[in-house]
């Protein structure tokens, strides 16, 4: 093992934010590396302010360090300045953590969060000394891994990617280590590369493309078949059956420079039936399964002691529907269980002795922060609660202007939740929020998108009746439909379109001085939608739009949609065929041999209802509908509460609990075994 | 260990808060520590974050400002440009106004207590029977229980209890020590740069501010310089620096040393202030030990 310290260290005085590269971190582990060791380089496309927070990554940091046969390190795409001068001095892609070269590790794994970052991923493989494609690395060369959400449509990275974890990485990342292991003790001799490549491809969860034909009828896809009879023909994702059995990331990462998240995170629960149709997210992760509400208290109380931040994000897709979330965010708030003199070390300290801050002064308060606010949950009392140390920046995300078109995204939110999460804001001290939407969005018409500007006032004027300086950010972002969702048959507005919608709501906004409108660059939703729901010929488009020096395409100042469209012409593929036009029933998808445990048949009537205005309840407290995420895989919910906190409404204004009916219409499903649903813990 | 080295006179205990309130005295910590190795890359402002969670880690009684978004009230010395090293980097805390109990302990002026002894986590040491806590086996001093929980390559060397209403460290530090290498320069040119710079009356560089390249005469800030050494880059010069009416870099000599080379790493070595009887450093190194300190880089 080599450190290249020496070589980087005088670079950096010439490059912007040197901390970003030194490692430093409380919490960095020091591996060790031997020929017993898998060495796993855990790599985030992005720098390190955006990648270091990344949960997944930190997981998996801990766990294959924890084991006797593996090792990880990290690294983050070096910023432009970096990449020239380590291009200059002949300095390939190296870990933060020991500066090792990238090249000396087993394999090199990426974090896909988004798709955009895709160019990077090449960079980043092109930095470390290797070749591209996957097709010309030599059988010493690291394996090129791949995981995360954009995991779930691996096509378009197939070409550069050796292989792909489809769904949690926490069990399978030893399978994999096991295998590469072997497959090193001997010596990864020549023409073995293809073996170790087999062996992975009947590991559950892990899609080596491959071992896959690809045939085209014409510019559609007309099937992915595996080459040989050992590889599935359908790789199914991997979940954790119970996130009790996880409590990671134990030591997180603190970074001794400023990063995007700059507190503690703690998992409160994965995966979300909701149900939003748009939302990728939550229909890959189901279903819910609740971190025990004691487990959190001891990770939020033990992280906050070691860590010293004074903040804790509470994390999940929807963080108001945790069972118990108002007496966790009391008890975190007050740190009635936080601070007790003696606790620190001790492991269960739910319910805290009594243990008051007896420092009465506000300032030793935690803040909290709750990302994925409903706002049907955000009550006085949470706002109260929230406000009571710092009050942070405050998000609601209606997504839609219009009831009609909320119901079409399965965001049950009426108006009225959303004005009493405002007021609730606003009497709690809050004289500025964001409200987040998306435009674009199946069926909208020039009503539903002008009724943002109306909601957007409406809550302005709430705001005035208790202060004057009260104001609303809208945030538009334009709709990107997405792998295995009800949505991804549907045709992506053109750049033209999103920005007239745009205009739309900002002539609606006239010259009302308390709303602030910021919007996502249409442009970039364009090159976002050719690679969500690309096949594996836009690999060539992406390392086209590399070679020509597109990275960093998430970062505005970088993103160059004429560099995707001269792309797309020179690799004589058409924007029309892959993001414009609607995508019909019987028309093979690019992913469909990935199983994300959503059957088929589920999406597209949930498609279709979503055209008829019909909504669909959460089915963590309501009936299976059997959208196959559960029954394909025998697992289920695991939720504390079999009601939904804080009343329940889902938006309706109604308690689901006390067996009102919901004022939508709902399309009676067949459920699972005959009306008795399994695992929604109803 | 160390408890013997920081010397008997570390008195001041932190009061428990369920006690009676005996002394009421605005009083600030000053703690000195190092910033070297990989963590020089860090800027100010990292600098401060760290140390905050530091000060919350130990679960130090310092003050927070009032209001919106409390903040705590921590402040720093001169700032240390980003890539610098230091062996005298200062940050005072201004503890709450309870938080001191020993009368003897608010003498106005510096005392060198290096560790005044507190609990691991004070403020709620809950089990606290009116008496001092020094019994118990979890106490440590400020300087370890600091060092323990700032980053690699930054190490507290002394911890003194000031009184509050003196004038700030940033607004008393007049001169600046430092040692800074150039590379590929052998000691014999290093001589004789620094004699002809010295025999110059004015010493022109420019640098750039804000955008804007200016030139300005160091000459008259340069209050000592000489060849110290060599290091495996080259010579190691030593200098001392005013600090008024502005901050003079080490980096804003070595165009006039040696036009065509550049700076290996530069360390901070003294913050000189005006005492008493002669120039004065805020707090002298009390502790010798380093904690796991990594050698110089390079």
């Amino acid at each position: 093992m080599t450190t290249l310290w020496p070589r980087l260290e005088p670079l950096l005085p010439r490059v912007s934010k040197p901390a970003r590269y030194i490692g430093c971190e409380d919490g960095m582990q020091r591996p060790t590396v031997g020929p017993h060791l898998t060495s796993w380089l855990l790599a985030y496309p992005d720098t390190y302010e955006i990648g270091l927070p990344n949960q997944g990554l930190q997981i998996l940091y801990e766990l294959l360090n924890e084991r006797p046969d593996a090792s990880a390190e990290r690294t983050y795409a070096p910023w432009i300045d970096l990449e020239a001068e380590m291009r200059a001095a002949g300095l390939p892609l190296f870990s933060v953590d020991t500066h090792r070269a990238a090249d000396e590790f087993d394999i090199i794994a990426f974090n896909l969060s988004a798709e955009l970052v895709y160019t990077n991923v090449l960079n980043c493989i092109d930095l470390a000394g290797l070749e591209v494609r996957s097709a010309q690395r030599s059988d010493a060369d690291p394996l090129i891994g791949a995981g995360g959400h954009c995991a779930y449509n691996p096509e378009p990275l197939a070409d550069f990617v050796d292989f792909f974890v489809v769904g949690d990485g926490e069990e399978v990342v030893s399978e994999i280590t096991e295998a590469v292991g072997a497959w090193k003790r001997t010596g990864k001799r020549p023409g073995t590369r293809a073996t170790i490549l087999r062996d992975l491809a009947g590991i559950e969860g892990v899609y080596v493309p491959a071992m896959y034909d690809v045939a085209y009828d014409g510019p559609a896809v007309a099937a992915v078949t595996p080459k040989y009879p050992d590889v599935p023909a359908q790789v199914a994702k991997r979940t954790v059956a119970d996130l009790a059995e996880w409590p990671y990331p134990r030591r997180q990462l603190v970074p001794v420079t400023e990063v995007v998240h700059d507190r503690l995170s703690v998992e409160v629960f994965r995966g979300c039936t909701r149900g939003c149709r748009f939302c990728q997210a939550g229909m890959i992760t189901r279903p819910v399964r609740e971190r025990p509400a004691a487990q959190v208290r001891e990770m939020v109380t033990a992280g906050l002691e070691r860590s010293g931040y004074d903040e804790v994000s509470l994390m999940s897709l929807s963080t108001a529907d945790y069972s118990g979330i108002a007496e966790l965010v009391r008890d975190t708030v007050t740190g009635g269980n936080i601070t007790a003199g003696e606790a620190g070390g001790t492991s269960d300290t739910a319910g805290g002795a009594g243990a008051s801050n007896t420092n009465g002064a506000d300032a030793n308060r935690i803040s909290v922060s709750l990302p994925s606010m409903r706002v049907d949950a955000f009550t006085v009392d949470v706002a109260a609660q929230v406000s009571r140390a710092r009050r942070t920046g405050l998000t609601f995300a209606p997504e839609a202007g219009s009831w009609r078109l909320r119901q079409i995204i399965n965001k049950l939110i009426t108006e009225e939740d959303l004005y009493g999460a405002v007021r609730s804001a606003y009497s709690q001290g809050w004289h500025r929020m964001k409200l987040y939407f998306l435009t674009g969005l199946p069926s909208e018409m020039d009503p539903d998108t002008e009724a943002i500007a109306h909601l957007a006032d409406a809550c302005t004027r709430i705001g005035q009746e208790y202060t004057k300086r009260a104001s609303v950010t809208v945030s538009l972002g334009g709709f990107v439909p997405k792998p295995h969702t009800p949505f991804q048959w549907f045709g992506q507005n053109p750049p033209e379109e999103l920005a007239r919608k745009v205009r739309l709501v900002r002539s609606a906004l006239g010259r009302n001085r308390r709303v602030q409108l910021k919007w996502h660059d249409p442009a970039a939703s364009t090159a976002e939608g050719i690679v969500s729901r690309g096949d594996r010929r836009v690999g060539a488009v992406i390392e086209y739009v590399w070679r020509k020096g597109g990275t960093f395409q998430e970062w505005s100042e970088r993103f160059d949609l004429g560099l995707w469209e001269e792309a797309m012409a020179a690799c004589g593929l058409s924007l029309d065929w892959y993001v414009y036009r609607h995508r019909g029933p019987h028309e093979v998808l690019p992913w469909d041999h990935i199983g994300a445990g959503l059957h088929r048949d589920f999406l597209w009537h949930d498609w279709q209802d979503a055209l008829a205005g019909h909504g669909l309840p959460d089915c963590r407290w309501t009936p299976c509908y059997d959208c196959g995420a559960c029954t394909e895989y025998g697992i289920e919910h695991m939720v504390a509460s079999p009601v939904a906190p804080n009343g329940g409404s889902q938006g309706t204004g109604q308690d689901l609990a006390t067996g009102h009916m919901v004022p939508v219409e709902l399309r009676p499903r067949q459920l699972a075994g005959a009306g008795a649903p399994s695992g929604n813990g109803a | 260990m160390a408890h013997d080295a920081l010397g008997p006179g570390a008195g001041a205990e932190m009061q428990c808060r369920s006690h009676p309130r005996g002394w009421e005295m605005s009083l600030r910590l000053r703690v000195r520590f190092s910033k070297v190795g990989k963590i020089r890359f860090i800027g100010h402002r990292d600098v401060a974050r760290v140390t905050e969670r530091a000060v919350r880690k130990v679960g130090l009684p310092v003050a927070y400002s009032q209001g919106f978004s409390p903040r705590m009230k921590l402040s720093f010395g001169l700032a240390l440009p980003t890539g610098y090293e230091s062996d005298a980097e200062f940050v005072e805390l201004p503890l709450v106004a309870d938080a001191v109990r020993d009368p003897s302990a608010a003498e106005p002026g510096a005392r060198h207590a290096a560790g005044p002894v507190i609990a691991g986590r004070s403020g709620d040491h809950a089990p606290c029977e009116h008496g001092p806590p020094s019994a118990a086996p979890s106490y440590c001093t400020v300087a370890e229980a600091l060092s323990e929980a700032l980053p690699m390559g930054m190490d507290v060397s002394a911890v003194t209890l000031v009184d509050g209403r003196g004038p700030s460290l940033q607004a008393a530090v007049h001169s600046c020590g430092w040692e800074f290498d150039i590379v590929g320069l052998d000691a014999t040119a290093a001589a004789k740069a620094v004699a002809d710079f010295l025999a110059a009356g004015t010493v022109v560089t420019e640098r750039v501010h804000k955008g804007e390249t200016v030139s300005s005469d160091i000459r008259p800030s340069v209050e000592v310089l000489q060849v110290v050494g060599c290091s495996d880059r080259g010579a190691v010069l030593s200098a001392e620096l005013s600090a008024t009416p502005r901050v003079v870099r080490p980096s804003e000599l070595v165009p006039a040393l040696a036009p065509a080379l550049e700076m290996g790493i530069a360390r901070r070595t003294h913050q000189w202030t005006s005492g008493a009887a002669g120039r004065a450093e805020p707090a002298v190194p009390a502790v010798c030990a380093q904690r796991h300190k990594e050698p110089i880089s390079g």
